[in-house]
C-alpha cells in the first residue's frame, strides 16, 4: 500500500510539473533542408551539451523537402527562422516578403561544382556544350553564376536535375552521363567515401558566399527576440565546440546522428567539410558581412539568378549578433571536455 | 482422418522446400553478382552486407527501433481515420441515392488528383509534425475502403433484397441480414489494400517532412550511399507489409467467415456447442 502512495504521488508531481516545464522553454521553429545532420553539427552539439534548455529555448526542427518556398512558412507564422541562400533571400524581398536576415549559418558556401576527378574538365569554362547535373533546382543559380564569373552563361550548358538519392549522383557522375554536378558539400562526401573520386572546380569568386542564413518575419523581430537571442546563442555555442573540441563533436555526432556515422571514415570526412563550411570567419560568430552580400549581388544579377539589386540594408539585420555572442568561451570548452569525458 | 492429413500437409511440405530452394537460389546468385563485380554496388549491394547492416541498425547500434515506432504510429492513426472516413462515407453514400448523386462526382475528381502532388499542400495549410502527415496517410487510405464500401452496398443482390421488403423485413434488418453480409467481405479487401497503402503514404510524408521516421532514414542512407543499410530499412518496410496483409487477410476469415468453408464449420461447430449446451439446459430444467 506504501508502495502504492509512494507511486500515486510522484506520478501526481510528475504530471504536475510537466506542463510547467513546457510553459518555461519557447519553442523555436525552424525550417532547413536537412534532419539533425552533421552538416548542421552546431545544433546537435548544442543539444548535446544542453545549451537550448539553459537559454530557455526549445528547437522545433521542420525539415522539409518542399515544393513550397521556405519563406512562406515564415510569412504564415510557421517557421521562426528559415534558412535561406542569398539567392531566395533576394528574390523574398524582390517579392515582397518582408524578411529579414539576422545570421549566417555558413560563411562559406557548401554549394560546389564537382567533376569525376580522372577527367579533362578543369574549370567551369570547359564545361561548355556538355550536360550538368543539378542535385536540385535550388543548384541552378549557383551553376548560372558560376558560368557567369567565367563569361559564359547557362544556356552554354545543358542542364538536368538528378535529385538528391546517393545511387543516382553517383552514376550520373561515375558513368560520364554528365560532366559536372552542382551540389553541395554532402553530395562530394559520401561519392568520396565511396570511392569516386571528385575535384572541386568551383571559381574562387564564388567560395566567399554567405549560405544557409538564417531569416525571419521582420515584423516579429522583437516580439520574438527571447527566443531568438537564446536559440543563436545556443547555436554559436555549438560552432565555438568545434574550434576547441573536435572530438566532443565527433562523439556528439556519433550518438546524435548515427546514421551518418556508420562509417567512421566517412563521418570524420563529413565532418571536417561541415567544419570548414559552420565555423564564421568574422570576428563576431554569424555576423552579417554586408560587403560580400553587396558584392555577390551584381554576379546573381548578371547571371539572371535575380532579377534586379536590392539594398542589402533592407534586409540585413544585426540585432542578435552581440546577443548570440555573448557567452563566456572558456566554459564552453570545460563543458566540452566535461561531456566528452563522461561520454566517452 | 490422419491419412486426410498427411495427404494435405505432404504438397505443402513439398511447396515449402521449393519456395525455400528458389529464395536461396536468388539470394545466392545475388551474393555471387555483387562478389564477382557483376551487379552495381550502388545499387544492388550484396546480401551479406544487408545481413550486416540488419544486424547493426537493429541490434548493435539500435537506431532504427525509434524510427520504427514514429512511423508505425502514423501508420495506424492515418489508417484509422482514413478507413472510419472511408467506410462511413462509402455506406452514407451507398445507401442514400440523393447523397450518392451530390457527393460522388467530387469524391471521383479527388481520387482522380495525385495524392503526391497534394502533399506539400496539405503540409503548408496543416503545419509540419504529426498532423499533415497523419493528414496524408489518411488521404491515402480513404479511397479504397470508400469504394469498396460503395460498391458493397450498391451491388448488394436485388433479387434477395426485394425478397426481404416483401416479407417485411425494416430497413435494419436489411442492413444486418443482407447489407452488412454481402458487402464486409468486399470492405475488408478495401481495408486490406489501405492498410499496406499506408506504408507509402509514410514514406510520402516523411520524404517530404523529413524530421524522423523511416523514410528519413532512408533518405539518409541513401544520401551517404549506404546503400546496404537503406535495403535494410526496405526489407523491414517489405516485411512489414507482407506481415501487415497476412494479418489482415487472418482478419478478414474471422469476420467474414460465412465467406469460407473453414469460416463456415468453426462458427457453424460453435453454434453448435451452444445449442447443445442450451438444449442440456433446458433438459435438466
Amino acid at each position: 500500500m506504501k508502495m502504492f502512495n509512494t507511486l500515486m504521488l510522484t506520478t501526481a508531481l510528475a504530471i504536475v510539473s510537466l506542463p510547467v516545464t513546457a510553459q518555461e522553454l519557447i519553442t523555436v521553429n525552424m525550417i532547413n533542408p536537412l534532419p539533425r545532420s552533421t552538416n548542421f553539427y552546431p545544433l546537435v552539439v548544442a543539444e548535446a551539451l544542453g545549451y537550448f534548455a539553459q537559454e530557455g529555448v526549445e528547437v522545433n526542427l521542420l525539415p522539409s523537402d518542399t515544393s513550397i518556398p521556405y519563406v512562406a512558412f515564415v510569412q504564415n507564422g510557421q517557421a521562426d527562422l528559415a534558412m535561406l541562400d542569398p539567392v531566395e533571400t533576394v528574390n523574398a524581398r524582390l517579392a515582397g516578403a518582408n524578411i529579414t536576415t539576422v545570421y549566417e549559418v555558413m560563411q562559406n558556401a557548401p554549394e560546389a561544382i564537382g567533376v569525376l576527378d580522372s577527367s579533362a574538365y578543369d574549370s567551369v569554362d570547359d564545361l561548355v556544350g556538355t550536360t550538368v547535373g543539378l542535385v536540385s533546382d535550388r543548384d541552378r543559380a549557383f551553376l548560372q553564376a558560376s558560368l557567369d564569373v567565367m563569361g559564359k552563361s547557362i544556356d552554354d550548358v545543358q542542364t538536368v536535375v538528378l535529385g538528391e538519392s546517393g545511387p543516382t549522383l553517383a552514376a550520373a557522375i561515375r558513368d560520364s552521363q554528365v560532366s559536372a554536378i552542382s551540389g553541395a558539400a554532402p553530395d562530394w562526401i559520401a561519392l568520396n567515401a565511396n570511392g569516386i573520386k571528385v575535384r572541386l572546380i568551383t571559381p574562387d569568386e564564388m567560395l566567399a558566399s554567405p549560405a544557409n542564413t538564417f531569416a525571419m518575419n521582420a515584423d516579429m523581430v522583437e516580439e520574438k527576440r527571447a527566443g531568438i537571442e537564446g536559440f543563436l546563442k545556443a547555436w554559436s555555442k555549438g560552432m565555438y565546440a568545434a574550434s576547441v573540441n573536435r572530438e566532443m563533436v565527433a562523439q556528439a555526432l556519433r550518438k546524435g546522428v548515427p546514421a551518418e556515422w556508420e562509417d567512421e571514415a566517412a563521418g570524420q570526412l563529413y565532418l571536417d567539410m561541415s567544419i570548414g563550411m559552420n565555423q564564421s570567419t568574422t570576428e563576431r560568430l554569424g555576423d552579417l558581412q554586408t560587403g560580400v552580400w553587396t558584392a555577390l549581388q551584381p554576379r546573381l544579377l548578371s547571371s539572371g539568378a535575380i532579377p534586379e539589386l536590392v539594398d542589402v540594408s533592407t534586409f540585413l539585420n544585426d540585432t542578435y549578433i552581440a546577443a548570440a555572442n555573448d557567452f563566456d568561451r572558456a566554459e564552453v570548452e570545460a563543458q566540452a571536455a566535461a561531456w566528452l569525458e563522461a561520454n566517452k | 482422418m490422419t491419412d486426410n492429413v498427411k495427404a494435405t500437409s505432404q504438397p505443402k511440405t513439398g511447396q515449402m522446400v521449393i519456395h525455400f530452394t528458389i529464395f536461396l537460389a536468388l539470394i545466392l546468385s545475388w551474393e555471387l553478382g555483387a562478389q564477382m563485380g557483376w551487379l552495381d554496388k550502388l545499387f544492388f549491394p550484396a546480401p551479406s552486407a544487408i545481413l550486416t547492416s540488419f544486424w547493426r541498425i537493429y541490434v548493435s547500434q539500435g537506431n532504427i527501433w525509434f524510427h520504427l515506432y514514429i512511423s508505425l504510429g502514423l501508420v495506424f492513426a492515418g489508417f484509422t481515420a482514413g478507413s472510419i472516413l472511408g467506410v462511413g462515407l462509402g455506406a452514407v453514400v451507398g445507401m442514400n441515392a440523393t447523397v450518392r448523386r451530390f457527393l460522388q462526382p467530387y469524391v471521383i475528381v479527388l481520387e482522380a488528383t495525385p495524392r503526391i502532388a497534394v502533399a506539400p499542400l496539405l503540409i503548408a495549410a496543416l503545419g509540419f509534425g504529426a498532423t499533415s502527415k497523419i493528414a496524408i496517410i489518411m488521404l491515402v487510405c480513404f479511397f479504397a475502403p470508400f469504394i469498396n464500401t460503395l460498391s458493397g452496398v450498391i451491388n448488394v443482390d436485388r433479387d434477395r433484397f426485394e425478397l426481404m421488403r416483401s416479407l417485411g423485413a425494416s430497413k435494419i434488418q436489411v442492413l444486418r441480414k443482407l447489407v452488412l453480409p454481402e458487402a464486409v467481405p468486399v470492405i475488408m479487401a478495401g481495408e486490406r489494400l489501405a492498410l499496406t497503402s499506408a506504408l507509402s503514404g509514410v514514406l510520402v510524408a516523411e520524404f517530404i517532412q523529413r524530421d524522423q521516421g523511416i523514410g528519413t532514414l532512408i533518405l539518409t542512407y541513401t544520401r551517404n550511399l549506404n546503400m546496404a543499410s537503406a535495403f535494410a530499412c526496405i526489407f523491414t518496410l517489405t516485411l512489414i507489409g507482407f506481415l501487415i496483409f497476412k494479418g489482415m487477410e487472418r482478419l478478414d476469415h474471422r469476420i467474414a467467415y460465412w465467406k469460407n468453408e473453414a469460416g463456415l464449420r468453426r462458427v457453424g461447430a460453435k453454434r453448435a456447442r451452444a445449442w447443445a449446451a442450451e438444449q442440456g439446459g433446458l433438459a435438466r430444467a
